[in-house]
């Protein structure tokens, strides 16, 4: 009953993987079952709740949505990738400082997701933040403390590149 | 005390938001053990059914698959429930609901657990299906349990209830209906379970109250609990949901059978359908005032649709029967409750417990006798508030602190209520766009209330560095109390704050605190800590009098060191008293703090619970948008006015606000488990919808009303579930201001207010002929 394997090479948090994995495999479980980077969480498995948000080839993805063949090549960053206790992302110090964090499961996911859309729209407005969000869902904070801190994050990131 | 504080009312920032926003902090789902299995629950294909045979030998051939387990291999009593335990580990021949657990597999991978689980035979004959509250108790329906479908009635009557509805200038009559909400925290139920090198069987699932969860799995397992070790923090939300157990007894099992680690998370599909959910209500409420606005009479009827399994279904419906007045002044009662077990899935304990279902029937009725008499919403809840030495609808005097009064006057004053006349306009480019502003009150108790074991329990111990370690045995889940608990440690220790370590919810380290459930969490192990820090302080004056060569009532103590009282020069440090005990050959200390909560004057015979003696009082705006032509509403903005007594975190006090204001609104709006004919119609995110990013309203006010109670830890109460309670009746009130439609079901989707809004139309053009 074992599944034919798939040999893939990618790039997770800048160090290369070669892997030898199920074809069936999902990203998601890559990283946490097989790499055990449990930063990134598991929460429906069917893309709708944002728990397993990554980057992957510069784009946020679900992680539970990507299957094994998918990353072969691929260059991927996870909430690891993102900042550490030492050195932390101004996203990941604003969440902190703005109280945008409750339980913490949506964390990493939303905290991905925010990096992504300030990547990508380093001047996101509210509307825009709300919708860069809206894939991700969070049941204790109400989200407005998250919005806080993604604006809080938006003007520190402009100010460091100025 | 000193009047000043370093830390209590202050914003703090979470301790654990640091190892939360890098991914760091392990949950019990992210644990992994090496030579680990699998485990997957086989579960019933029918919502009412009688097991014939369970055949497991071509699952147990299966490659791989390292055990299978039916009700035959429970060692112990094959039951729980926190209330009564009625709920089989594994069933072993009636099934009550779909997600009804039959068997359990552990095997090498999760594919080859769940191709096992496939091939155990189960031969089922089906069983005609009980499907709402009302026609479980008909006398000809079919039985869920051997004694019949009550599962509780709780009846209570105080005064003169005809008398007061003669007396009635206006009688107001409806029936209500709430939703079944999921709690819908987003780890799903998982953990491992493990055999400690010296024979300890350790359970690390996400749970609520570990010291509980102990001793329910040594009755399951038949084995001494002091041979079981549970760990459940952190968790990803709980809300309720994960107060009794859930997975632990069966991945107990499995551990036992293999010798193995085995671990099991479960789907958010089987997350849904297999657990716990918040009891729909069908309510009758009638209600007789005065002309003046005074409630002289109340007559309430509560069907709660139990699910199938007691659980905390009977506490639930307590709660309800104690909360369906509101918090108000009504002599004359009657209220009846009826808790019915039906083949609806399984319901349980929810933020609010049975509150929210009953502060939407009330907080309707009051907005429909204050239209009806023309008394301002506000001016109607004051003339009927309770105060402090009040008798409340069930009898017990209120001598605790009461804010009903002042989170009314706080909400008066909010922006959002002030400016409702203007703000309740029709956009006059969109007409079919029509916004109104809506209140509601509420109040929840703190605690368990009277007959239930009630305490809190710390113990806190010095380490070498001088700094403190309290360990709680109740859960952060989210709420907070890790850093509210470090804050009051900090604050009587006079130390800074990281200097104090907090170790949760292990049944090896920690002292049982009760359940994190009832909003009690802060309390209990808050006042615990306290308790335990005085006799710390005490313990380290002794030691160090020898060294500052002064008696122990000359010292005083700050900031981290003890000194002579008025000469702060002459010093030790909390590190050099450490020091001290070391030095000396002892141990360094580890004081207890335990206490019972205090409790109401009255008992009520057969309502486990009843009365609470502390309350928080919240008052509740919200301001929303209809569109009449979709029946969609959009909550814009909300407030809320909470007296939590005093409030010891200001980013937690918000955070609390916003995310139950939030929860509410899916409650109000959108949210409810559809289950027809005992099958689950909306089992994932897709289908049963929870409020995201973009249904969050612009702001939410949160207005702390401080109305400190005098026996709490630095006056606090407990705020976690009053916060959601009364936002949707003031969504839905203010439904009512922005379209004159008024709602009897939540959630108000947009199908129901559509029909709501045509069914007032016709009413109103039959009226015009």
């Amino acid at each position: 009953m074992r599944l034919k394997e798939v040999n893939i090479n990618f790039t997770l948090n800048k160090e290369n993987y070669s892997l030898s994995v199920p074809s069936n495999m999902t990203l998601l479980q890559i990283i946490r079952d097989v790499l055990h980077l449990t930063g990134t969480k598991c929460g429906c498995e069917k893309g709708e709740c944002g728990a397993c948000t990554v980057i992957m080839n510069g784009v946020s993805v679900n992680a539970c949505l990507v299957i094994a063949a998918q990353v072969d090549g691929s260059s991927i960053t996870t909430i690891e990738g993102i900042g550490n206790a030492l050195n932390l992302h101004p996203i990941q110090k604003a969440f902190v400082e703005e109280g945008a964090v409750q339980c913490g499961f949506c964390t990493p996911g939303m905290i991905v997701s925010a990096y992504y859309l300030l990547n990508k729209n380093p001047s996101a407005s509210d509307d825009e933040i709300r919708e860069g969000l809206s894939g991700n869902l969070c049941r204790c904070t109400g989200y407005l403390k998250i919005i806080e801190a993604v604006k809080k994050a938006e003007k520190e990131l402009n100010e460091i590149k100025r | 005390m000193k009047e000043k504080t370093n830390y209590i009312g202050h914003k703090v920032n979470r301790l654990d938001a640091i190892e939360k926003v890098t991914g760091e902090i392990k949950y019990m789902s992210d644990l992994y053990f090496p030579d680990m299995l699998y485990g997957k629950i086989l579960r019933s294909k029918y919502p009412h059914a009688l097991i014939r045979r369970i055949e497991t030998s071509k699952a147990k051939a299966v490659e791989g698959v390292h055990a299978v387990i039916t009700w035959e291999d429970v060692p112990g009593f094959n039951g729980f429930g926190i209330a009564t335990p009625d709920q089989p580990v594994l069933s072993k021949d009636h099934i009550r609901y779909i997600g009804e657990a039959v068997a359990a597999v552990a095997a090498k991978s999760e594919e080859i657990a769940e191709k096992a689980c496939a091939l155990i035979e189960v031969e089922y004959e089906e069983l005609p299906i009980v499907d709402n509250p009302i026609d479980a108790l008909k006398e000809n329906a079919p039985k869920i349990h051997e004694n019949g479908n009550l599962c509780l009635h709780t009846e209570i009557k105080r005064g003169n209830i005809e008398k007061g509805f003669q007396e009635s200038a206006l009688i107001v009559e409806n029936t209500y209906y709430t939703g079944r909400q999921e709690h819908a925290f987003l780890e799903t139920e998982g953990g491992v379970a493990h055999i400690d090198t010296d024979g300890t069987l350790v359970i690390q699932v996400g749970s609520q109250y570990p010291q509980r969860d102990q001793l329910q799995l040594a009755r399951c397992l038949g084995i001494n609990p002091q041979k079981i070790r549970v760990i459940s923090y952190p968790v990803g939300g709980a809300f309720g949901g994960k107060d009794e157990l859930t997975i632990q007894p069966i991945l107990a099992l499995l551990t036992l059978k293999t010798g193995k680690p085995v671990k099991m998370v479960l789907s958010r599909e089987e997350s849904i359908i297999s657990y716990w959910k918040r009891h729909p209500f069908i309510m009758h409420y009638k209600t007789g005032i005065d002309k003046e606005g005074k409630i002289v009479a109340q007559e309430v009827k509560i069907y709660e649709d139990k699910g199938a399994y007691s659980s905390l279904g009977g506490p639930v419906l307590n709660l309800a029967v104690e909360h369906a007045c509101g918090p108000y002044r009504v002599e004359n009662v009657h209220i009846d409750g009826y808790a019915a077990f039906t083949n609806n899935g399984v319901c349980g304990a929810f933020r609010g417990f049975g509150v929210p279902q009953v502060t939407f029937a009330m907080e309707t009725q009051m907005d429909i006798i204050s239209e009806k008499l023309g008394i301002d919403p506000i001016r109607l809840r004051k003339i009927n508030a309770l105060q402090k030495g009040d008798t409340t609808p069930i009898g017990n005097k209120l001598t605790t602190s009461v804010g009903t009064l002042k989170v009314l006057e706080s909400i008066e004053e909010c922006n959002l209520w002030k400016r409702r006349n203007e703000l309740s306009t029709q956009d006059p480019k969109k007409p079919w766009i029509k916004r109104g502003v809506g209140l509601a009150l509420t109040y929840q108790g703190t605690g368990l209330g009277v007959g239930l074991p009630d305490y809190g329990g710390a113990k806190l111990e010095l380490r070498e560095d001088g700094g403190f370690t309290v360990k709680i045995g109740t859960v952060d889940y989210g709420q907070g109390i890790l850093t509210a608990y470090a804050q009051i440690v900090a604050e009587t220790m006079r130390c800074p704050i990281e200097k104090v370590k907090v170790t949760l919810g292990d049944t090896a380290l920690t002292a049982d605190c009760g359940p994190t459930s009832a909003s009690r969490g802060v309390y209990t192990g808050g006042k615990a800590s306290i308790i335990a820090a005085e006799e710390m302080i005490q313990l380290m004056k002794n030691v160090a009098a020898p060294l500052l060569q002064a008696s122990a009532d000359f010292i005083d103590y700050d900031n981290g060191f003890m000194f002579l009282k008025g000469e702060p020069l002459r010093k030790v440090s909390y590190k050099e008293i450490a020091n001290k005990f070391i030095d000396d050959g002892k141990p360094l200390p580890e004081t207890e703090g335990y206490f019972l909560m205090p409790i109401a004057d009255i008992e009520i015979k057969n309502a486990f619970g009843l009365p609470h003696h502390i309350f928080a009082f919240s008052a509740h705006v919200a301001y929303v948008e209809v569109n009449t032509l979709t029946g969609e509403t959009r909550v814009l903005q909300g407030a809320e006015a909470v007296d939590g007594g005093v409030v010891i975190n200001k980013q937690g006090y918000e955070g609390q606000v916003e995310g139950g204001f939030v929860m509410g609104l899916g409650y109000a709006l959108m949210e409810d488990v559809i289950i027809d004919r005992g099958q689950f119609k909306n089992v994932n995110f897709s289908t049963y919808i929870i409020p995201t990013v973009k249904d969050t309203p612009f702001h939410i006010e949160s207005i702390p009303v401080i109305n400190p109670e005098d026996t709490g830890p630095f006056k606090a109460k407990g705020i976690a579930e009053t916060v959601m309670v009364a936002t949707a009746p003031a969504i839905t009130n203010a439904i009512y201001r922005a379209t004159g439609t008024r709602l009897y079901r939540i959630p108000a989707t947009p199908e129901y207010v559509y029909k709501r809004l045509k069914e007032v139309e016709n009413e109103k053009a039959h009226k015009g002929h």
